[in-house]
């Protein structure tokens, strides 16, 4: 099977869909939509994994989660996700020690719709690989990574991509004669 | 929902260098309250100029102790001392950074003026500043070397820099590890003038 990853230079798709965003009664779930985020003037990263209650699965989440504070620095929207239910999101997340303070919303691709639209969806059981997407706040897809089911990710990896994508030298101490004008 | 929150970044910032968070800097604190952009580029130069491949943790934290002491910033020395010694670094060590930085300061005015004025005499009497610490330094010359350097830039000696890199370099050093020390002290100074 031919499987066609979304990369580089591609227009992220639009999507609107559930997100786990809390275990406080009344205020689990919330609609994301890539309209939403456009509006924000925001980088986004969406992580996927295969599936809900997995071992390799919390302990990559709660890495991610670690550095929340990392990624809202830099401008940048965490998003986790998976082609699991709303409803399994939230099980998951009141089951497992590590996921109950996550602090990023947890997107439900039921449908698998968003998914299929990347490109990384597993051919047999139709589950995601581990997928990581930088966006621009234009929506444009900036970096992509796609590990198979087995192999966990590096978070920090995420950053240092995320930091060289959003330092330009701005400094004219670093012009070379001849160059155009700065512009910022 | 997705909507910007800064005001702990000036707490986060303290806290990298290992200053109190009970009392955050007025030049810091007018900058948290206006939700400034600046704050958030200053915390992630700060952290990722500590936390780079070419120097270990205990490097890095003498490095920015090195910078406090030359910039006289007496907290902010106290703070790299403790994240000195929580990775590794002895007393003996501490105190020698802080004898380099010194001697560095004489050495940073008088080898300056001589470059400056470029006269035989000046150039061929003897200096007359004793540095007998150099000669055994218990961080290892290399890395006395580099902190030299790094001591030099931040005191603008053209002379001592290129003396100094030319020596880090000969004790088989990449380059990167150069760059990546002159980024931290840079980096460490910006932060002390907002302290």
């Amino acid at each position: 099977m031919k499987n066609a990853v979304l990369s580089v230079g591609a227009q992220f798709p639009g999507f609107a869909k559930k997100a786990v965003v809390s275990i406080e009664k009344g205020k689990e779930f919330y609609e994301i939509s890539s309209e939403e985020i456009k509006g924000s003037g925001k980088w986004m990263v969406m992580f996927w994994w295969p599936k809900d209650f997995t071992f390799v699965c919390p302990t990559e989440i709660a890495e991610f989660n670690k550095h929340y504070q990392d990624f809202a620095d830099r401008d940048a929207i965490l998003i986790g996700a998976s082609t699991d239910s709303e409803f399994v999101h939230l099980a998951w997340r009141k089951d497992h020690e590590d996921l109950r303070g996550l602090q990023f919303p947890m997107l439900a691709d039921t449908s698998k719709s968003l998914a299929d639209e990347l490109g990384i969806l597993q051919s047999d059981e139709k589950i995601a690989y581990r997928a990581t997407f930088v966006v621009d706040p234009q929506g444009i897809v900036r970096w992509t990574s796609v590990y198979d089911l087995s192999v966990g990710r590096n978070v920090k990896e995420v950053i240092r991509v995320l930091d060289a994508l959003q330092t330009d030298e701005l400094c004219p101490c670093n012009w070379q004669k001849g160059e155009a004008t700065l512009q910022a | 929902m997705f909507a910007t929150n800064t005001q702990d970044t000036a707490k986060q910032l303290l806290e990298t260098v290992g200053l109190s968070t009970a009392e955050v800097p007025a030049k810091l604190a007018a900058l948290a309250a206006m939700d400034a952009r600046y704050l958030k580029d200053l915390k992630i130069n700060v952290t990722n100029a500590l936390e780079v491949a070419t120097l270990s943790k205990k490097e890095a934290n003498l490095l920015g102790l090195a910078v406090a002491v030359n910039e006289k910033l007496p907290a902010l020395q106290q703070g790299f001392e403790q994240l000195a010694v929580a990775t590794g670094a002895t007393e003996k060590e501490i105190a020698e950074v802080v004898s380099c930085t010194s001697l560095m300061n004489a050495n940073n005015v008088f080898y300056r003026f001589r470059h400056f004025v470029g006269k035989e005499f000046y150039n061929t009497a003897p200096a007359g500043i004793r540095m007998s610490i150099m000669a055994n330094p218990v961080i290892g010359k290399e890395f006395f070397e580099l902190v030299s350097l790094v001591v030099s830039a931040l005191n603008g000696c053209e002379m001592c820099v290129t003396s100094h890199e030319a020596a880090v370099l000969q004790h088989g050093s990449e380059p990167q590890r150069i760059l990546d020390a002159v980024r931290l002290g840079a980096v460490v100074k910006s932060l002390g003038v907002l302290l």
